[in-house]
């Protein structure tokens, strides 16, 4: 035989093959008419599958936000009233009584009942599950058998004392520790229940379900997800559910790599709504959208922090105000992020009730005195300003640093990690003694939430203080919040608190971070509420 | 034949496995740790990160996590991705589109790469060679990122707000039209490059003593040109485009990106990023792979297209 003949059939083989490969597997999804569309969202792809205690990123609690019904809601007063449950009541902040409405059933029809939540929550809480928002579970009793703190030991129970079901449609719940904002944390994903169906023989949420909830919410999921292929998520509307339904049946969530991208698609009318704008899409968002264009607060708090715990140089607290007063914060929000932030004026972010204006006056730019005090206190001559390069930080960044050169007459060294993580070591190890970059997103829509995690006393070997910043009367002041009898009157206590901070600065709050988003022509009423959720029964569809 | 097809296969063996070590190190050797670039900007709680890094191998040395991954992979099992899904799963998804995306590219390259480049060496020295010498220039200065936004906006979205719906904005629709435009982008420096390459290439061919002979002969120029030295010009070309489809492969991320299409380019990028070695590794022994069998093709093409060159 040639063996150019041959050659040639095997090449003519290769190429038909690869041909073949390159027209196969093509499903038929396209076409229909417009009126027959789902609602489409926007949506980056989730990063786990929807187990809801280890979802605690953005995108998969959208998801999951339009499959289940969370206990509470909050209304249009940035208040917290009683969504699935009836009554939430506790008579000391620390045993709290849930009674659940009556008529909610799990998409597959079974009734929701008080058990459902013990469930999912003992299994969110245990160590052995590794789930994300395990933390969320501390506060209640029993917690700390699920998570010996001996990581060689093994747990030491499978249920929290703390959790009770009382009746079919009862439980109850008690705290290791009074907490009166107990009840705005539970509108979390972390909180959902979980149904029957759920748990596999071993006890523990089968991948299956996490592929494909099965909720009380809305929505109901039409088909398992497979992570990393499926580029949509489609979802019916769930007719059984008893309270207000949305006015359409059918929701797509459709998965982008680049936020940008998302934004032409709408512009084109592929998509519906977006939620998550990038900076440069702002000015013609707002030039071609008008109306259908949405710039309202979000949860986040971007700051510069001082190592406080370890190095001297910042230990003057007059010093870390002339370095607030040097920031011209409008200018930044205005320039640097077009808009998608705003300047920072209080520890607490004005989405939520108890923000007060201004009152962090040391967070005025005010050049002149910021360079005055800093001379008289003998303010180092060479500061050192640290961020992360895996977000878009370093525009920012770089603008404080030229705030503080030309306003102080200082040497800045900017010095790039090249990721947040690295920065979190170099500051847990205390490798790192120059000021930096933080951000924080509140987990649940109270005030407390700004304030604990971030610089209270515990929270610096179990939350996120990487200042390492200790201060007895602040303690104290979040200790009679917690211990209050109602959440107004935690408030009081959490603003005094509030008020040390801005006295003390440990962190100096620089923006807000604010939500940015448009929906198509074929939509009205896109409403997003505090914790970021699209409120799907307010979407009317028009085109 | 057989037997040299089979020898090239034998070889790639060891390359493959120097491949999966040599990147399992590299994505090793990378800063930070995975189960916090895992979190972003929240902190796990340390006693769930512990069990994480249990579960992953993560606290085991280097060579003893390789091994759990070669083991692996000899039983066919990829490993799992941080989310908890198959890895195989997960490639396999992508590859489709990477396959659907290049070999759109590939076609679109070749169809318009060599067909400038044919015009031009048939109109050697006269105006059309210099315009295409100079907008193939401007082809090849244009960074990809540009032209792809550029295109999306102008053919995507303008042309959709004018009511003409030719080019999807992003995102696989259910045809092939959804791999045009990015398609054609990722072709466009190749596109410069071939036709430079098919012109200088015939423009020589064309003053080779053969087909002056064929000329002589009296063979008609169509049969001159496509069967005596275009035949033989083609060698170079072929080898360019066998090296370019492992490029499309793998070297898509902006393309990829920009068009919403969930190809390899990016699934590798997101995963140096969280640093889940077996997607990395998964990914490139597998565009390895690609540039052998790419490699192995191009030489059997040698053969059909010059009769002297024989394999045995």
């Amino acid at each position: 035989m040639r063996v150019t003949r041959s050659a040639r059939i095997i090449a003519g083989i290769a190429l038909l093959a690869l041909g073949a490969a390159a027209c196969g597997g093509q499903a038929a999804t396209g076409g229909g008419a417009d009126g027959d569309q789902p609602v489409r969202m926007e949506l980056a792809e989730p990063q786990k599958l929807f187990y809801p205690g280890d979802t605690i990123e953005t995108e998969g609690a959208e998801v999951l936000g339009a499959l289940f019904a969370p206990l509470v809601s909050y209304n249009d007063d940035k208040q917290v009233v009683d969504n699935v449950a009836e009554s939430i009541k506790s008579p000391d902040s620390t045993v709290w009584t849930i009674k659940l409405k009556p008529d909610y059933t799990w998409h597959n029809g079974e009734p929701l009942i008080a058990e459902n939540y013990v469930d999912a929550w003992n299994f969110a809480a245990n160590r052995d599950n590794a789930q994300g928002a395990n933390s969320f579970f501390s506060r209640i009793e029993g917690w700390a058998d699920l998570n010996p703190s001996d990581k060689k030991q093994p747990v030491l129970a499978e249920k929290m004392k703390g959790l009770k079901v009382v009746d079919e449609r009862t439980f109850q719940v008690t705290l290791s520790k009074p907490f009166s904002q107990f009840k705005t944390m539970l509108g979390y994903v972390a909180f959902y229940p979980l149904p029957k169906a759920a748990f596999g023989e071993d006890g523990k949420v089968t991948e299956a379900y996490a592929k494909q909830p099965i909720g009380q919410g809305y929505f109901k999921m039409d088909k398992p997800y497979n992570k990393g292929t499926d580029r949509t998520i489609d979802l019916t509307r769930y007719d059984q559910f008893p309270g207000a339904k949305p006015k359409f049946d059918k929701l797509q969530f459709k998965i982008y790599s680049d936020s940008e991208t998302a934004f032409n698609d709408l512009r084109a009318g592929a998509l519906d709504i977006h939620d998550s704008l990038p900076p440069a899409a702002i000015a013609s968002a707002k030039a071609e959208l008008g109306e259908r264009y949405i710039d309202q607060a979000d949860a986040g708090v971007g700051y510069i922090g001082f190592p406080l715990q370890y190095n001297d140089t910042y230990s003057n607290v007059k010093i870390r105000e002339a370095i607030s007063m040097a920031i011209d914060r409008k200018t930044i929000t205005e320039t640097v992020f077009a808009g998608t932030r705003a300047p920072a004026d209080d520890f607490i972010n004005p989405l939520l009730d108890g923000y007060r204006p201004n009152i962090c006056t040391v967070c005025t730019y005010d050049p002149a005195r910021a360079k005055t005090q800093y001379v008289e206190n003998n303010g180092p001559g060479s500061l050192e300003l640290g961020y992360n390069t895996d977000g878009a930080h370093k525009e920012w960044i770089e603008a404080v640093a030229n705030n503080l050169r030309a306003n102080l007459g200082v040497e800045v060294k900017v010095k790039p990690f090249e990721k947040f993580a690295v920065v979190l070591d170099n500051l847990v190890k205390k490798d790192y003694g120059g000021m930096f970059r933080m951000g924080w997103f509140i987990d649940y829509p109270s005030v407390e939430n700004y304030l604990t995690p971030v610089f209270s006393t515990v929270a610096i070997t179990t939350g996120s203080n990487y200042a390492g910043w200790s201060n007895k009367e602040f303690d104290d002041l979040l200790a009679e919040g917690d211990a209050a009898g109602t959440l107004k009157e935690g408030l009081k206590y959490y603003q005094q608190a509030d008020d040390v901070l801005i006295k003390e600065l440990p962190y100096i709050p620089v923006f807000y971070y604010r939500t940015n988003a448009a929906y198509s022509q074929r939509i009205r009423g896109l409403k997003i509420n505090l914790i970021n959720l699209v409120e799907w029964n307010k979407i009317e569809k028009i085109g | 034949m057989g037997r040299y097809i089979t020898r090239r296969l034998i070889q790639a063996i060891p390359v493959l496995l120097g491949a999966t070590l040599l990147i399992y190190a590299v994505v090793f050797a990378l800063p930070g740790d995975p189960i916090e670039a895992l979190a972003g900007d929240k902190r796990i709680d340390p006693h769930i990160v512990d069990v994480l890094r249990e579960r992953y191998h993560l606290n085991d040395p280097f060579l003893v996590q390789y091994w759990h991954y070669l083991t692996g992979l000899f039983r066919g099992d990829f490993g799992v991705t941080f989310a908890g899904v198959p890895v195989g799963e997960v490639m396999a998804g992508k590859f489709q589109v990477t396959v659907n995306l290049a070999m759109t590219a590939l076609v679109i390259e070749a169809v318009i790469g060599i067909g400038l480049g044919l015009y031009a060496a048939l109109r050697h020295g006269r105006a059309q060679d210099t315009l295409i010498l100079a907008s193939t220039l401007v082809l090849i200065s244009i960074p990809t990122l540009v032209t792809g936004f550029v295109l999306q906006l102008l053919l995507g979205v303008r042309l959709k707000q004018a009511g003409l719906d030719l080019f999807p904005v992003a995102g696989v629709t259910g045809d092939l039209r959804g791999y045009l435009l990015p398609g054609f982008v990722l072709a466009g420096t190749s596109i410069a490059y071939l036709a430079r390459l098919t012109r200088a290439s015939l423009a020589e061919t064309l003053r080779a003593d053969y087909v002056r002979t064929a000329i002589a002969k009296g063979l008609p120029r169509r049969r001159v040109v496509g069967r005596h030295a275009l035949r033989n010009a083609l060698i170079p070309l072929v080898t360019y485009l066998g090296a370019d489809l492992g490029t499309l492969m793998g070297g898509a991320v902006i393309t990829e990106t920009i068009f919403n299409l969930p190809g390899m380019g990016q699934q590798l990028f997101t995963s140096v990023y969280l640093r889940e070695q077996p997607v990395v590794v998964g990914t490139v022994t597998f565009l390895v792979l690609v540039y052998i069998l790419a490699n192995l093709v191009v030489d059997l093409l040698y053969a059909v297209l010059d009769p002297r060159i024989r394999y045995g």
